[in-house]
């Protein structure tokens, strides 16, 4: 930290504040010196760029940037600011992409969604939003979304202009000596989802992949900002349904921050046993669409035969099964009865009764090892170039997990390590993903006894301790907020203002929209049947990557 | 071989003797029942106050405010439940006690379950007041009305009763003050 300390003084800033336990906040007062600053942090250790986010401020005419680097191995962390001109044809800043490879996507993201330029960008194109979108930025203050609403299907006729310049380009390479063309795979393909992958294919081989993402953009960012802090939890959990209590422990996290709140050790402890029920449930889905993309759907079945006895404890607590809406700004929305614990011991002692059929038919299943043990290696290195986290990091042996890096709710008091493979292979994936459904089923066993006991020596009362109020009107301030979503980490930053009753500006990283970023270079030299091997072994989700 | 045979002939057999898992109709029953879950909205017309919170915490705008011809707590809501998503967060502020006025939790699940067309042109939760209790709660309204202002110009006549016997000492004597303006 004191060396971090001592290269950011070298440089001109308006402050640098300790932020947390392991953040300098930083406030640039030139962006021209970003660059130099950024090359700085990565010699010194930060190499990874977890996201890029703009924040538009319409009074003070400005967009303020907000990079937030980390550091992987040693858990030292910095979130750099400066200011850029608003208007559109001053907004450009210098593109940090050539340096740290992961900012790639997240600045297309900030040029489409805000209309800064990234000078000296490899591949500056819009990106999520469709090519027949009307109007620019759309999540400027000033967008002006009745025009918008007015012409939606004005520009309608661009996409059958491109998908028909498109087929006669793709026709091009097509002839007695070559058969170079590109093939779409998804938006309908069977293992793919809503994503487009632009193949550039010769024969059976990937020359190159380009992703075409946004099918199912919903501008969740820009819709929290019109719902009060209350009602913005049904739009953060809808980041992705299949782990949607710990997207809301991250806003909640960020909302009682701002707000001064301390929440009580009993909403701390349910905080863990629900997010790690969530995760169990994302998990259980995750391994069968790994193997569901290899045409194999017995696992999918089996872990959905489990993951419901999962379902049931969180509907029996919620009142739904997939969309809870249980995390609340305070604490949990609801109060917990012990029978909701029986049901939950139900539901472990089914994972129990199956994990060692799973293990010995599926996770050690020869045949797999033999397919996908050499395919889609990721190396350390590029674990902290792409910024990757979560299942894919850990798969690649590298240390990284917000649970224990830094410890939210209740995890300090949680005895866990960290899941590690060695190779970064797409069998690898597959196992670890196993492992930490065990992970996470032993983390459920502890948190459900701590609650237990306590509930027995009546230090929590389990129906009035799950919430404290919360003020409806925040001060201004800002807060950033991670938590180890299922998927890797989830980083929310908020921004409110003065007597706010909703965000000003909520920006969400979420980890599969890197992950996406590395299919181009995994899939590059392989054949096109790797592509639904390495696509279903990243464990990727549309609903945070396009949010 | 022939143990393994008849081993498997015995757990073959067993499907003969044991119940299935499945003892649920779906159609009819839910196979998970909670207290807790979130299904159709009932609306109760009578303890409903009219505050408005439902509607303005919702997130979707699924909720509108039925007008009821009263002057107080003249608003009642309505749930689309083609765009709700059922959060709850109406239950949630509704500020009546002890028991909420809209309520999801234990609520139908079958809503649209028929199948046919007219189950989805009815998609609404809709709030059907019969003509006696508005009648009854007007005739109140009027009797409230009536009360209160009998009781005004009770005040009324009291104050004016108290004026004249302060006033009357003082109309005794030659008033100076007056008549100056």
């Amino acid at each position: 930290m004191q060396s971090l300390y001592a290269l950011l003084q070298m440089y001109e800033t308006e402050y640098i504040e300790d932020y947390k336990k392991s953040w300098k906040k930083v406030k640039l007062s030139n962006a021209e010196d970003l660059l130099k600053v950024a090359k700085a942090l990565k010699a010194n250790g930060l190499k990874t760029i977890a996201t890029v986010s703009p924040t538009d401020f319409l009074e003070k005419n400005i967009i303020e940037m907000n990079y937030f680097f980390e550091d992987l191995i040693s858990k030292r962390n910095c979130w750099l600011k400066c200011d850029i001109s608003r208007e559109l044809d001053k907004c450009e800043i210098e593109s940090i992409t050539p340096l740290f490879k992961g900012a790639n996507w997240h600045e297309r993201e900030a040029y489409s969604m805000f209309g800064v330029k990234f000078l000296h960008h490899p591949d500056l194109r819009p990106i999520i939003i469709s090519q027949d979108f009307y109007g620019k930025a759309p999540f400027r203050k000033d967008f002006d979304w009745d025009a918008h609403e007015a012409n939606t299907l004005q520009n309608i006729q661009t996409i059958v202009d491109a998908f028909k310049t498109e087929e006669n380009e793709n026709d091009k390479g097509i002839d007695a000596e070559s058969s170079e063309t590109v093939l779409n795979w998804g938006p309908t393909h069977p293992a793919s989802g809503p994503i487009r992958l632009k193949v550039h294919c010769d024969g059976e081989d990937v020359i190159s992949i380009d992703p075409d993402i946004g099918f199912v953009w919903r501008a969740l960012e820009h819709l929290v900002t019109k719902k009060d802090f209350i009602g913005a939890i049904v739009a953060v959990e809808r980041l992705c349904f299949m782990d949607n209590i710990n997207s809301m422990i991250a806003y909640a996290q960020a909302v009682e921050e701002i707000a001064g709140t301390e929440i009580t050790e009993f909403a701390k402890w349910m905080r863990v046993l629900l997010g790690e029920v969530s995760r169990i449930s994302s998990h259980a889905m995750g391994m069968g669409g790994f193997y569901n993309a290899l045409g194999l759907h017995t696992v999918a079945m089996w872990n959905m035969d489990m993951r419901e006895f999962f379902l049931d404890f969180l509907e029996s607590y919620s009142g739904a099964r997939i969309a809870t809406a249980a995390i609340e700004a305070g604490g949990v929305r609801y109060g917990l009865q012990e029978n909701m614990l029986e049901e939950l011991q139900l539901a472990l002692d089914k994972f129990d009764a199956t994990k060692d059929d799973m293990r010995a038919i599926f996770v050690k299943n020869p045949t797999m090892k033999m397919r996908a043990a050499k395919q889609g290696i990721i190396t350390a290195q590029e674990v902290e170039e792409y910024s990757l986290c979560g299942v894919v990091a850990r798969a690649s042996g590298v240390k990284v997990d917000v649970r224990l890096d830094e410890p939210y709710a209740a995890y300090d008091k949680i005895n866990m390590d960290y899941v590690t493979q060695k190779t970064g292979s797409a069998n690898d994936r597959l196992v670890n993903l196993f492992e930490e459904l065990e992970q996470s089923v032993d983390i459920i066993k502890q948190a459900k006894k701590h609650i237990e006991e306590c509930i027995k020596s009546g230090k929590f009362n389990p129906t009035k301790d799950h919430m404290v109020k919360v003020p409806k009107k925040l001060p201004a301030g800002e807060a950033i907020s991670r938590v180890e979503w299922s998927r890797g980490e989830v980083l929310m930053h908020l921004v409110t203002q003065e007597k706010a009753t909703s965000p000003y500006r909520l920006k969400m990283k979420a980890p599969s929209f890197n992950h996406t970023m590395m299919l181009d270079k995994l899939l590059k030299g392989q054949t096109l049947s790797d592509i639904p091997l390495i696509f279903g072994s990243l464990y990727i989700c549309q609903g945070d990557l396009d949010r | 071989m022939i143990l393994e045979l008849l081993q498997k002939v015995y757990r073959v057999s067993k499907a003969l003797t044991v119940k299935s898992p499945a003892q649920k109709d779906v159609r009819t029953h839910l196979m998970h029942e909670t207290e807790r879950f979130r299904g159709k909205h009932t609306v109760d017309y009578e303890t409903c106050i009219g505050c408005d919170s439902c509607n303005k915490i919702c997130p979707t705008n699924a909720i509108s405010m039925k007008h009821l011809p009263f002057k107080k707590q003249n608003i009642v809501p309505e749930v689309n439940l083609g765009v709700c998503i059922f959060c709850g967060l109406c239950e949630d502020v509704c500020p009546t006690k002890p028991k909420k006025s809209i309520v999801l939790s234990g609520g139908r699940y079958d809503m649209l379950s028929g199948g046919w067309h007219e189950d989805q042109e009815n998609f609404w939760v809709q709030v059907d007041i019969p003509q006696e209790y508005i009648d009854s709660r007007l005739e109140a309204e009027e009797a409230a009305r009536v009360k209160k202002e009998l009781a005004k110009k009770k005040k009324e006549a009291e104050a004016a009763m108290k004026d004249k016997e302060i006033k009357a000492p003082i109309s005794g004597e030659p008033n100076f003050s007056g008549g100056t303006l």
